[in-house]
């Protein structure tokens, strides 16, 4: 409850006030929902104090940050539709592949003469047509979202071997691998884009009526349904956006490593479910942020930047990682 | 109660990570001319193949042998381009007196070794080259290589499998990855070697030995009259070994790589050849060319790693030391010119 406020400032009122205080946060701390969002800003923090210290020197600095912030940008692209799927209590697994069939309509887009941003145009398009497709599919024919985008997974994988022949191509462009390499006021451009990004999925999950439908079709779909929510609507919009993320953050791949691959990159969709659970987004949909996943994308990036860092023996950093998701899901659980 | 469970666990995650950090090392700041002061930062493909893990156990036994220190690092996982790129940037920034690579594909580490060379710091390339336009534009520059010639590799198999079975006959050929560089110049190689015979295929198993028994099935059942396969690597060897006792057939099957496995295959008789190539031998060039750039000698730009045929005739020799390092010896161009 709020203080009334009173007219005189005796000492013994300020001893009032810092206990209520203390009690507020006390209070706050036996909410579950305060540990879903805050835990994983905590372990973030701690993280970043423990290699800090380990290591002040190498990884306390820009040029480390640096490489923290851009190796969390593209993950944290992804990771938006994920959160966007999960809070409609589906799962988008078909990304990493989406991703990789962007990549390559990336790649002969570009090696066809257009330019480095046209290319990123069709290359996004591509993902938004498999993400339209999921939706769509999961919608209309009521399949599980799980089986659809697995099935996605597959489809989109192929069909990036079959137009690619299964060959790299490689992209040269100066304006493209500067935006990898790059910086804003010393925030790398492709971190400011996912920053953007995140920012922009917040408001419209939290500030728009669409974005109500979307959290009500996760909690009940039922209920949500009989309110005059469009679900298949929901579900068509929900798939798409993760989509053209994924065929978008193409693009930023191409970017960072100079060439359209048509092999997919699993590693991305396995982040991507570990960071929207550990962001405190409900995998039973309905309830979720979208700047818990954010964190959690920086928590996982920074956790792995720092056992390269430390030299941590590679085979260690796969059981490292594990068990940082495990404990710290183990945190984030509520009710 | 729920509180102090909380807490408990965060204390137990940090405790874990802290306790996972091996002890770390000084940097030291001077241009390390003394072997105990250099440091090498090595990023590999991924562990989840033995091949790289013999190249990490070659860079770790010649690290140690020489005494120098080497932190060795590997991409997270499968055709994981931008975490090993993450990897790498995560070391370039650091006192590392040498880096050592081998690029998961041709492109995905250039940035970062951009970033390795206006450090001034040198790069050894093993195993997979790095292109040289990528890296060009990204300002980075290859000190040495040293890897196999898959191309010689591949025809020193089909030469091989010709003395065996003789000209003219069906060789069913298995290939790696689709687009895959390594496993088109084993292919294109053993095909200019067994020049003369009839091939079915390139059929592509992703180096995967399930997928690999899978297509040998269906090629043995359109075409019964295959007299032998050659697989781009030996993991899919051992699939096709499996679907030709499957068929009930005894004909020739050649691998590539020389793994361990392979070679006790070899002996049990059911895959006919490896043809072996050293990545023992690439990690521990890889380490000797680092040290004496640290040392500020110069080291040839391009070494070609040993390769040979392993079949029941020396298979003995080479399970006996490991294969490590080839029967016959082989030239190292680097250790020589290490200052003791």
């Amino acid at each position: 409850m709020k203080l009334s406020p009173k007219s005189s400032t005796s000492s013994a009122q300020a001893g009032e006030v810092e206990t209520s205080t203390l009690n507020k946060v006390r209070l706050a701390t036996k909410d579950p929902f305060f540990w879903s969002n805050w835990i994983v800003v905590i372990a973030f923090i701690l993280v970043v104090l423990v290699f800090g210290a380990l290591k002040p020197h190498s990884f306390l600095t820009m040029y480390n940050l640096n490489n923290i912030l851009v190796a969390s940008s593209i993950p944290a692209i992804i990771v938006v539709g994920q959160t966007f799927a999960v809070a409609t209590a589906g799962i988008d697994l078909s990304i990493s592949s989406i991703m990789t069939f962007g990549a390559v309509v990336y790649g002969i887009a570009f090696t066809n003469g257009s330019s480095w941003w046209v290319a990123g145009i069709a290359g996004t398009i591509a993902g938004t047509l498999c993400g339209f497709l999921n939706g769509l599919i999961i919608a209309k024919r009521k399949i599980s979202d799980f089986i659809v985008t697995l099935g996605m997974l597959s489809v989109a994988a192929g069909f990036a071997l079959v137009i690619s022949n299964g060959v790299p191509r490689q992209i040269v462009s100066n304006s493209l691998s500067n935006l990898a390499i790059g910086g804003f006021g010393g925030i790398p451009y492709l971190m400011v884009i996912a920053f953007v990004i995140t920012v922009a999925a917040h408001f419209f999950l939290f500030n728009t009526r669409f974005g109500t439908h979307i959290l009500a079709t996760g909690g009940d779909p039922d209920a949500a349904r009989s309110m005059g929510v469009n679900i298949d609507l929901v579900k068509i919009v929900v798939y798409s956006i993760s989509g053209t993320l994924a065929g978008f953050a193409a693009m930023l791949t191409i970017s960072r490593i100079g060439a359209a691959e048509p092999a997919a990159n699993t590693s991305l969709l396995l982040n991507s479910v570990a960071a929207v659970v550990l962001g405190g987004v409900s995998l039973f949909g309905g309830r979720g942020t979208i700047f818990g996943p954010f964190v959690a994308t920086l928590l996982l990036q920074a956790l792995t930047n720092g056992l390269t860092v430390v030299g941590v023996a590679a085979y260690y950093q796969y059981v490292s990682i594990g068990l940082v998701v495990i404990l710290s899901a183990a945190l984030v659980r509520t009710k | 109660m729920k509180k102090n469970n909380r807490f408990l666990t965060i204390g137990i995650s940090v405790v874990a990570a802290a306790a996972l950090v091996l002890a770390g090392t000084t940097p030291s700041n001077a241009a390390g001319k003394k072997l105990s002061s250099i440091r090498i930062a090595v990023v590999i493909k991924g562990l989840d193949n033995p091949y790289f893990v013999s190249v990490k156990q070659g860079i770790i036994d010649t690290a140690k042998k020489l005494g120098v220190v080497a932190n060795v690092q590997a991409a997270p996982g499968l055709n994981d381009d931008i975490g090993q790129a993450n990897k790498l940037d995560a070391l370039a920034g650091q006192n590392y007196d040498c880096y050592i690579v081998i690029p998961i594909t041709s492109n995905n580490l250039s940035q970062g070794l951009g970033k390795v060379t206006k450090a001034g710091k040198p790069i050894i390339n093993i195993d997979s080259p790095v292109d040289p336009a990528s890296l060009k534009a990204a300002g980075g520059k290859i000190t040495s290589f040293a890897g196999t010639d898959n191309t010689a590799a591949g025809k020193a198999g089909g030469v091989s499998m010709l003395k065996l079975i003789g000209s003219g006959k069906k060789i069913g050929l298995i290939a790696g990855l689709a687009g895959n560089v390594t496993s088109n110049a084993r292919i294109a190689g053993f095909e200019a070697g067994a020049a003369g015979s009839t091939f079915v295929g390139p059929v592509n198993a992703d180096w995967d030995t399930t997928k690999a028994l899978d297509a040998a099935n269906a090629m043995l059942v359109a075409n019964p009259d295959i007299a032998a396969f050659f697989a781009a690597n030996d993991q899919m060897a051992q699939g096709v070994a499996k679907a030709v006792a499957a068929a009930g057939k005894k004909i020739p099957v050649y691998g590539v790589d020389g793994l361990m496995d392979n070679l006790n295959l070899i002996k049990a008789g059911s895959v006919t050849a490896s043809i072996s190539q050293y990545p023992y031998v690439m990690g521990k060039m890889g380490v000797e060319a680092c040290v004496v750039l640290a040392q500020g000698g110069k080291v040839p730009a391009w070494t070609i790693t040993p390769y040979g045929v392993i079949d029941s005739s020396n298979v003995d020799a080479a399970l006996k030391s490991g294969n490590q390092t080839p029967p016959g010896g082989y030239k190292d161009p680097y250790a020589p010119l290490i200052k003791k």
